[in-house]
């Protein structure tokens, strides 16, 4: 069942369908930024962080952390001690693009929520850090925060009230990891971007040592809807505990792939018929429902199941990105976990071992299997080489690289043994 | 007290120490590569993994909650910690590869990890036998390898700066030297570039890496990727010896091994001495090792002998001349000699009625960085103060010396030609006897008599340090008469340490024909029909404790290893 409701009916609120809204002008005209005029003027920040955590709003980048909890863990307001909010807009994972969707259709949804959680927290910058890669992105996106500094949005008093905020943007240099929380503050600070060891959590520490708050661009974008139609209204859209619009990425084999935004909590099968089905009529193998890192779904297990964190979490995977990725049944499997296992040997930063190693390794394994050289013990090898990599790691980006490479082999075990040689030896375990 | 449990026992512990280093302080070993106690933990090489846990408290009633057996009930981790970067709290249960079979299997997989990539050429590595990586391997490790790839091939013999040699293929990314040029010595001349498996560090594009104490990263290297380019390939571990020492080329005393084979000093490394030098020393101190090595001299020499003699005939020959100019020889100290032999030639000048003008200074300004390194280039001008001694007035002598007021000259261990005080063409006309260490003094020439002296690596003797503190050296090399003080106190670590005949590198050229100036002078006063009673440096060292103030409790018991802070004095400063 689904439990997006009406989805037929829905109206689209992150991307509406407004020619030119990412002007200003035209974003004001609509509506924009009352929901930042209303809380600065009307709001404590407290009663902000409440109604977020009403909403039930869960981070978009990911994790699936509830957001309304995250803010509440900056620390009490110290004078003399900055704090910061950082925007993560190095949207990097394979099969993932809604948030460059956002800041090319909708930058200023996503400036409006960096503004009303920077009040919310009691903070004054913000730093958006936005995947190199974007470039003409990016000169958009200065271009239009150059246009809110000059309407009184953004810098010092803002609208008259008093309350001041800076948001600087800050180019990544190309590197994956960079979307890891914690690297992507030692990056902001001019370092090499290997993640930090937590605890401390940014809450405590993050930002050249103060407290920062690190939340995603779709996230950060809910938050001027959930103040303008309360958060009831938000908690009420789409699945109970995983509730709100969200920003679906389809790609692979259908027929109109793109970014569709509905409720959470959609049937994947009616996902798939929005997207126009599988292309050539064909039918579905597999599934990678929320970027490249999450475990795949084989076509017999994705029915009735919806897209929300509990419902993919029963059918062995997760939420993810939200990045969804189809693939027909003419794929070969064993070529596209080479394809999955060669970005993250290529994008491990090399900081601990089981992960700098062991991509390498699982690639290395993977390619002479595709190869067809590969041996039947190789699975039992790379199963082996998964265990050894999960957990093991500073940041999760091991774990992101195990994921994959484990349940693509378990789920789709037969095309993988097609290709091997039989052993003569037995893994060494 | 709060308390731990490791491997079912029990640790009382103060404050909040981290888990690896609590454990290495009690003696129980945790395999690790990237931790290091003075610097930052990265946490990055995951060896030191371990399983902790902590009783679960009932919530209502904040007691412990036990089981059937009534056990406390232990709650562990989801994830194993690395041990690096855990910090201890009281009630805490961890379990080390001793205990747990899951612990045990994670530093196997670990280790596995590390030496996929790793060339192990142990059989050529300068590393090899006291390699952290291979040591670990062997008790850490798994049996064999399950990789069947080519390896990561990076650059090899990258030369990094004058000193330090980069083999990128051998380095395991612990980032130690990394740390050290930003945390410790500050130059920040180190990164890693590259990404993933490729990563090895390297100097910025342009950059020499030149800082003063660049060679204290081949120490902290776990593997053999950084390599001196002096010692680079010239001797195996295993056929050194190594013998704690001091360094001399300034007044810090920095601890030190003096690695030695076949009587010839290999290296120089640094000797952890928290009071002193911690882990490092400066590349200064390092390179002087050819200085024991190279130009010595062999055997002693007198003018009047037309060169080289025997010491008997020298000694006679100096006791003829101090008879001959008396109280009017000039007796300088020096402060590159230890302590008991400026007290015997205190001792010796007294017999002829004269006494020790003082030491020459060898100070040069802005050589010292508040660190590791000072203005004065001598180990031991401190111990000179504490015995009387002052820096003899370079102008005043000097001026005298030129004029040829002065007939004899008594210079210990020093080269006054070279220091400035006088000129080569000023000694003619003087009966000049020198202790020296290399054919290098530019006193030498003029030497009626000269005397090779042993130098730090073949004495046993006392410095004092710019602080005060009072180290004492043991040789690491012997000489080439019989000593049998000097014998008794070799740093043995090998009992053919100084090779034997089936050594292909043993070579007897290399026994230096010297003597120790504390053996040396009692003989001359003996010649003078006067007895110096005290004779072994020990002794000596002893009647100085005893006698002076400034030197209380410096006895060689005390003394140790690591060295005696003495108390305090007041100290003239010169000019």
């Amino acid at each position: 069942m689904t439990k997006a409701g009406d989805w037929q009916s829905y109206k689209r609120v992150l991307l509406p369908p407004v020619k030119d809204l990412h002007h200003l002008d035209v974003y004001r005209a609509g509506g924009g930024y009352e929901a930042l005029r209303a809380v600065l003027s009307d709001w404590k920040p407290d009663e902000v962080t409440e109604e977020v955590k009403r909403s039930g709003l869960r981070g978009r980048g990911g994790a699936g952390f509830p957001t309304g909890l995250k803010w509440s863990f900056m620390p009490p307001v110290k004078p003399d001690v900055p704090r910061y909010l950082c925007c993560n807009a190095d949207e990097s994972e394979p099969g993932t693009f809604k948030d460059r969707q956002l800041m090319e259709y909708n930058p200023h949804l996503m400036f409006e929520g960096i503004l009303i959680a920077g009040y919310a927290m009691s903070l004054k910058a913000c730093y958006l850090y936005v995947r190199g890669e974007f470039a003409n992105w990016i000169t958009l996106l200065q271009d239009e925060l150059s246009k809110l500094y000059d309407a009184k949005l953004a810098g010092s008093n803002i609208l008259g009230t008093g309350f001041s905020m800076d948001i600087i943007m800050h180019k990544g240099a190309g590197a994956y990891i960079c979307g890891e929380e914690t690297s992507l503050m030692e990056s902001l600070e001019g370092k090499r971007a290997y993640p930090r060891i937590k605890p401390p959590f940014p809450a405590q520490s993050g930002i050249w040592g103060y407290p920062t708050t690190i939340n995603n661009v779709e996230t950060l974008a809910c938050a001027p809807l959930i103040i303008n139609r309360g958060g009831d209204w938000f908690a009420g859209v789409g699945a109970k505990k995983h509730p709100g619009p969200v920003l679906y990425g389809i790609s692979g084999h259908v027929n109109r792939p793109g970014v569709y935004e509905y409720p959470t909590g959609m049937l994947i099968t009616d996902l798939l018929d929005i997207a126009g089905g599988i292309r050539g009529n064909k039918k579905l193998k597999a599934l990678v429902p929320g970027g490249a890192s999450v475990p795949v779904l084989r076509a017999d297990m994705i029915d009735g199941v919806t897209m929300d964190v509990e419902s993919l979490h029963e059918a062995g995977s997760m939420m993810g990105t939200a990045g969804m990725l189809f693939l027909d049944e003419d794929t070969d499997m064993v070529a596209f976990l080479r394809r999955v296992a060669r970005f993250y040997h290529h994008e491990s930063c090399g900081q601990c071992t089981p992960c700098r190693e062991g991509t390498g390794w699982m690639e290395n394994l993977i390619t002479r299997i595709d190869d067809g050289e590969g041996n039947l013990r190789d699975l039992d090898l790379l199963l082996d080489l998964c265990d050894q990599m999960e957990g093991r790691t500073v940041c999760a980006l091991a774990d992101a690289a195990a994921w994959p490479v484990r349940n693509t082999i378990k789920r789709f075990r037969g095309d993988f043994e097609r290709r091997c040689r039989p052993s003569a030896w037995a893994v060494n375990a | 007290m709060p308390k731990v449990t490791i491997d079912g026992e029990e640790y009382a512990f103060e404050g909040q120490p981290g888990l690896l280093q609590f454990c290495l302080d009690h003696g129980i070993e945790l395999p690790h590569f990237c931790y290091h106690p003075s610097m930052s933990v990265p946490a990055n090489c995951r060896q030191c993994l371990v399983d902790v846990g902590a009783p679960v408290r009932d919530r209502k009633t904040g007691e412990f909650q036990l089981d059937e057996n009534g056990e406390k009930v232990v709650r562990y981790f989801p994830k194993l910690q690395t041990s690096c970067s855990h910090v201890i709290s009281d009630g805490q249960v961890v379990h080390t590869a001793r205990t747990s079979e899951k612990v045990e299997r994670a530093q196997r997989d670990t280790m596995e990890f590390l030496l996929i990539n790793h060339p192990l050429d142990c059989p050529i590595c300068d590393q090899a036998g006291h390699c952290p990586l291979q040591i670990q391997a062997y008790k850490y490790g798994p049996e064999g390898s399950r990789f069947e790839f080519r390896k990561v091939h990076k650059p090899k013999k990258v030369k990094l700066g004058p000193n330090v040699v980069l083999d990128a293929e051998r380095c395991i990314n612990c980032t130690r030297c990394v740390r050290f040029t930003d945390e410790i010595s500050r130059s920040g001349q180190l990164t890693i570039i590259e990404r993933g498996v490729k990563n090895y560090p390297i100097t910025p594009p342009g950059v020499s890496f030149d800082e003063p104490y660049s060679m204290n990263v081949i120490d902290l290297c776990p593997v053999g990727a950084l390599t001196s380019a002096d010692f680079r390939f010239q001797a195996r571990i295993w056929e050194m010896a190594s013998t704690p020492s001091i360094t001399t080329t300034n007044a810090k005393g920095s601890n030190c091994f003096l690695w030695v084979r076949d009587n010839l000093v290999m290296r120089i490394t640094p000797r952890p001495n928290p009071d002193v030098n911690e882990f490092w020393i400066p590349d200064e101190d390092r390179l002087t090792y050819r200085w024991f090595n190279e130009n010595r001299p062999c055997g002693p020499a007198a003018l009047n002998k037309s060169g080289a003699c025997s010491w008997d005939e020298a000694i006679q020959e100096t006791a003829e001349i101090l008879r001959n100019t008396g109280k009017e020889t000039l007796f300088l100290a020096s402060a590159r000699a230890t302590v008991e032999d400026n007290w015997t030639l205190m001792q010796l000048a007294g017999a002829v009625g004269g006494q020790v003008a003082g030491y020459i200074p060898h100070i040069e300004p802005g050589h010292g960085d508040g660190w590791l390194r000072t203005d004065d280039r001598t180990p031991n001008s401190q111990g000179c103060e504490r015995l009387g001694l002052r820096p003899v007035d370079m102008e005043v002598w000097g001026a005298r010396l030129n004029a040829g007021e002065v007939q004899g000259l008594y210079v210990l261990e020093d080269d006054p030609v070279t220091a400035g005080l006088c000129s080569a063409q000023a000694l003619e006309n003087v009966q000049v006897i020198l202790h020296y260490y290399n054919t290098t003094n530019q006193t030498l020439p003029a030497a009626n008599v000269a005397l090779p002296a042993a130098t730090v690596a073949e004495t046993i003797g006392t410095y004092v340090n710019e602080a005060g503190r009072a180290q004492r050296v043991v040789p690491a090399k012997v000489i080439k008469g019989v000593n049998r003080t000097l014998m008794m106190q070799m740093g043995l670590s090998r009992a053919d340490q100084h090779g034997t005949p089936f050594d292909r590198w043993h070579n007897e050229s290399h026994y230096v024909d010297c003597k120790p100036s504390w053996e040396i002078i009692p003989q001359i006063a003996r010649n003078l029909d006067m007895e110096i009673a005290a004779q072994s440096p020990k002794k000596i060292m002893q009647h100085i404790s005893a006698s002076i103030p400034a030197f209380a409790g410096a006895t060689y018991k005390a003394m140790g290893l690591s060295g005696v802070t003495l108390p305090p004095i007041e100290i003239e400063v010169a000019g």
